[in-house]
């Protein structure tokens, strides 16, 4: 294993999520609606029909090549890619040719440490990224072969990497780094079970150290993180065996079966298919000015890798924390407007947020900013825990309470009696109380048996139901007792 | 004089005045339709009869009686005073290669032979929110590739109402000869090489192809994308330019159709062309083919039948007020053809893939049981002969390997043929031309069965019509003669983009000043 290494490039098609389709006005959505529902003689290919094109498609476009630093074409072309297939209904695919909306590209793909290797940045390039409309979807039924045409036309992104991945994990934290950006410019919903995202990987390999590429093949159907990593990590192991018996890896396009766990040969690849690649005559090309540029991208959010090194920098985060709180765009913008209501220590909030509230959000499937328990009240209860007016097991179940009926923590506080009680009285008054009832536990902590003192703090803390302050209820038994 | 021989601005005078009704003309026109066009067009349809031969056969679909309620309709709005609109009962014909909701759209081809549209192109939906009452498809080359009719898979093929012996023209052959037999007073043609203008000379009408993009494309089954535009056929320059009115302008639903404004054409129809400049180039008094036998590019002058109504035509113009400039260049209009021929059919294979037996459309009825078998039966028996050429042709130069020594190169020739039409009509160059003045075809309408079999002499009857398609330009056809054998000749005009009411009210001034010269008197064989 070690004398070879893997070249991994992934070609990734990308939903893009409008609402409409890319070239017609029939909703693009349809995971939940029946086949051939959401069609019409534009997405169908009928006789005599034109495309219009959505600029919504182009405006997301322009966002996520943006994000990957690619350079955006101020003119660019649509080209008809010719080629039969039941479900491609015109018998040929709008896409993008010489001229795409954009070119160039990458991304600085942090890679966790692993197996005693450090942490390291690859970088990634982007060799394509163009707009093209999805086809539809064909399957077979005994001896039928059924088309929904409902997918035709979804606005896709092709964004094809460099030969750049080096090993299996690597594509695996490509995909995931991907799917959290396309989020995260809410560009698109990046689900790859539903085929929002969808990836072919390239894989080759070849003596450690070498420059050269070896012949690749191409491996497809593969609908999830996991699958691409085990399909990848599959066929490396079957490159080497083949080259380690002395034969060559020849330029198959393998097929992931996803249940058996194993990559079957689809095809031979023979030569390049010809597309016979032509400006589409029925558009105009994509004119992207400078003003319309600059619209788009003034929404443009600060990209997740470069918030998560900020996290760290000016906060001071461990990466783990960094990491976790820019995994959702919201949550990183619920960090740091907590942090900002909290006024110091953002690690504390960082606790706070990685403890309970990830937790809050995972049982209740609401994103950060759909949480009734806003970033000030969460930096309220944090406050009143650092001041001692609650202590700390009230603190975290008013993260719920809030949540749940949406006031405000002192409200809360001050409606349930939940106020820390640090009246010396009070608590001196239970104190005798535990003791008097407690004849024995007394006469063995004065034969030495000094560890029950936990057990008679926590006898007036369940008196109390929480509210005592337990250093000072210490502080008084101790006195008590002496 | 019948209802249906009225031009249709007259019969819109008539209809206000209530002195007819709508319903009266589209009976009129059926009654027609019924004595001069014999059997439609249809698969399959067995030989010819000596009584075809006599006929005009220019419709596939006649819908009589969705015509007939169009027309009572109109006739309820009149009565109510309602605006009827601008076409209000004025009958027209649909060229078959549009989309009209409801009918068969067959584009002539077997392989869309049982197509019925769900929805219609967007000239025929302004059409008949004018009010304009629709009568039927007529019939044209397949898929419109070619300039005879007699490509068709509907056959009787369309007829020469000047005489049946002789073709129509083409593709939009059926719209002219039922202009130019009085079956309907109007026609939506389409023209991608000539395909208006060559049939309009060659029956005797006006045919108009607008600024690519002036008219929208939606709905129009596709040829050469590029170079697809539907217009109006008429009797007249009037009735052109009303129809034109209705037809042109933007459209959300195609992205080529120009956000450019619509003037009102008939407002300026009445001009004159005082002080116009109006250009005739050497270049369009000759053609340039290749020998049939040799293959050897050979070049003519054109017959003095076809050039003597076009130098009348200048002489016309000039007693008029225009001024006419002799010897514009337009060295490029002889590579017209083969950059048509490359552009054209790259773009027709690519616009044919859609029809594959799977969706709508013929399918063959033979078990293949295997996916490309069945495209491959399917094509072969739904398609006749222009399509295959068409597909073959188109298939071979968008290869990889040759799409640079002829694709690419193609577009490069439309390059140039634009930049002769920009220096022609350049405000501040040498002739700074209002119109240039051509002869419409190198010859007049040829015998049925004469040209046909030679793909590559047919498509040199677009020779001096098919520069305006590579440049975007508008051209008008007109009448402007008759032949020793008394068939038409027509004379082009050609304008820069958006010059139709330009043009129109140039082909206005020469219609007037003819009006009552003896030629105009002569009626269509099929009419005498």
């Amino acid at each position: 294993m070690n004398d070879y290494e893997a070249v991994i490039g992934l070609e990734t098609h990308i939903q893009l999520n409008t609402t409409t389709k890319i070239f017609c006005a029939c909703k693009a959505d349809s995971w939940f609606d029946p086949p051939n529902t959401n069609i019409c003689p534009v997405c169908t290919g009928m006789p005599g029909v034109l495309p219009v094109l959505n600029k919504a498609a182009v405006e997301k476009g322009v966002v996520l090549a943006s994000a990957m630093h690619a350079e955006i074409r101020p003119l660019s072309y649509f080209d008809r890619k010719n080629y039969f297939y039941p479900d491609l209904p015109k018998g040929y695919q709008i896409s993008q040719y010489d001229q795409s909306l954009a070119f160039g590209g990458y991304l600085d793909l942090p890679v966790p440490p692993a197996n005693g290797q450090p942490a390291y940045i690859r970088k990634v390039s982007i060799h394509k990224l163009h707009l093209e409309e999805d086809a539809g979807k064909t399957k077979n039924a005994g001896n039928e072969r059924l088309i929904d045409f409902n997918r035709c036309g979804v606005p896709l992104v092709e964004m094809v990497t460099g030969p750049d991945l080096r090993s299996a994990d690597e594509a695996a934290q490509y995909l995931m780094r991907l799917r959290q950006l396309l989020r995260w410019l809410g560009v698109s919903e990046a689900d790859m079970e539903k085929g929002h995202l969808r990836c072919d990987a390239n894989v080759s390999i070849r003596p450690r150290g070498a420059a050269y590429l070896n012949p690749k093949t191409e491996i497809k159907n593969v609908n999830s993180i996991e699958a691409v990593r085990s399909a990848i990590e599959k066929e490396i192991e079957r490159q080497i065996r083949e080259v380690e018996a002395g034969h060559r890896i020849e330029a198959w396009t393998l097929e992931w079966d996803e249940d058996a766990g194993v990559l079957r040969k689809m095809r031979s690849k023979e030569t390049e298919a010809d597309y016979r690649y032509f400006r589409e005559p029925d558009l105009l090309p994509i004119r992207l000015d400078d003003a319309w540029k600059a619209d788009i991208l003034k929404a443009l959010p600060e990209l997740p890798l470069v918030r998560r090194q900020r996290f760290m920098d000016a906060y001071g985060l461990p990466e783990y924390d960094a990491d976790i709180l820019t995994s959702e765009r919201n949550l990183s913008n619920y960090f740091e407007s907590a942090v900002k209501a909290y006024g110091s220590d953002p690690k504390r909030v960082s606790n706070y947020l990685m403890n309970d509230v990830l937790r809050m959000l995972n049982e209740s499937s609401k994103t950060a900013d759909q949480l009734r328990l806003t970033p000030l009240f969460l930096a309220e209860i944090i406050k009143l825990a650092d001041t001692g007016a609650v202590n700390t097991s009230t603190a975290k179940s008013l993260l719920q309470k809030v949540e749940e009926s949406g006031k405000a923590p002192a409200e809360i506080v001050a409606a349930e009696g939940l106020a820390k009680v640090s009246d010396d009285s009070a608590i001196r008054a239970v104190c005798l109380e535990v003791l008097a009832e407690s004849p024995k536990e007394v006469e063995s902590y004065k034969a030495g048996k000094v560890t029950l003192m936990g057990w008679f703090v926590g006898q007036v803390m369940k008196k109390m139901r929480g509210k005592a302050d337990p250093t000072l209820a210490r502080t008084i038994l101790e006195e008590l007792l002496a | 004089m019948e209802l249906c021989d009225i031009p249709a601005y007259e019969l819109s005078l008539l209809l206000r005045q209530k002195q007819i009704s709508a319903e009266e003309i589209t009976r009129a026109c059926l009654e027609r339709i019924d004595a001069v066009d014999g059997r439609s067009g249809a698969l399959d349809s067995g030989s010819l009869t000596p009584e075809d031969e006599q006929k005009v056969h220019a419709f596939i679909t006649i819908t009589r009686e969705s015509a007939l309620n169009q027309a009572r309709a109109v006739d309820q709005k009149l009565a109510a005073g309602d605006d009827p609109g601008l076409l209000a009962g004025i009958p027209f014909t649909t060229k078959d290669i549009f989309c009209v909701r409801g009918t068969p759209s067959t584009a002539a081809s077997r392989i869309l032979a049982n197509y019925t549209a769900p929805y219609t192109a967007t000239p025929v939906t302004r059409m008949e929110a004018a009010g304009a009452v629709m009568l039927g498809k007529v019939n044209l080359d397949e898929f419109t590739y070619g300039s005879s009719n007699e490509s068709s898979a509907f056959q009787p093929a369309p007829r020469n109402p000047w005489n049946p012996a002789h073709v129509p023209g083409g593709s939009s052959g059926g719209s002219a000869s039922s202009v130019a037999a009085g079956e309907a007073a109007l026609s939506l043609g389409t023209d991608t090489a000539g395909s208006i203008r060559q049939p309009a000379a060659f029956c005797g009408v006006v045919g108009v192809k607008p600024t690519y993009g002036r008219v929208s494309r939606y709905g129009l089954i596709a040829f050469g994308s590029s170079l697809d535009c539907p217009g109006p056929v008429a009797r007249n320059v009037v009735d052109a330019a009303l129809m034109l009115q209705v037809i042109a302008g933007a459209d959300p639903r195609d992205s080529t159709a120009a956000n450019v404004p619509v003037p009102d054409y008939l407002a300026q129809l009445d001009g004159g062309v005082k002080g116009l400049r109006i250009g005739l180039s050497p270049d369009y008094f000759r053609i340039a083919f290749p020998d049939p036998q040799t293959g050897e590019y050979r070049e003519q002058p054109l017959p003095v039948d076809i050039e003597t109504p076009v130098l009348r035509a200048a002489e016309v113009l000039a007693s008029l007020g225009a001024e006419i400039v002799e010897d514009v260049p337009m060295p490029n209009t002889r590579y017209g053809i083969p950059a048509y021929f490359v552009i054209s059919r790259v773009e027709a294979a690519s616009n044919l893939h859609r029809y594959d037996g799977v969706k709508y459309g013929y399918r063959t009825p033979q078990r293949t049981g295997d996916l490309t078998k069945l495209y491959r039966q399917t094509r072969n028996e739904g398609f006749g002969l222009q399509p295959k050429l068409r597909i073959l042709m188109g298939m071979y130069v968008s290869a990889a390997q040759y799409s640079a020594q002829y694709y690419q190169r193609a577009l490069r020739v439309r390059t140039l043929i634009r930049r002769d039409f920009e220096q022609a009509f350049d405000r501040s160059g040498k002739y700074r031309l209002d119109a240039l003045l051509t002869p419409t075809t190198p010859t007049t309408a040829f015998k049925m069965g004469a040209v046909y079999g030679d793909s590559v002499l047919m498509q040199y009857a677009d020779q001096l019509t098919v520069p305006a398609n590579h440049a975007g330009i508008p051209g008008l056809s007109l009448p402007g003669g008759l032949d020793a054998e008394r068939l038409p000749v027509g004379i082009q005009l050609l304008g820069p983009d958006f010059s139709e009411d330009m043009l129109l009210r140039i082909g206005r001034a020469y219609e007037l000043a003819t009006q009552t010269e003896d030629w105009r008197k002569v009626k269509p064989l099929v009419l005498r």
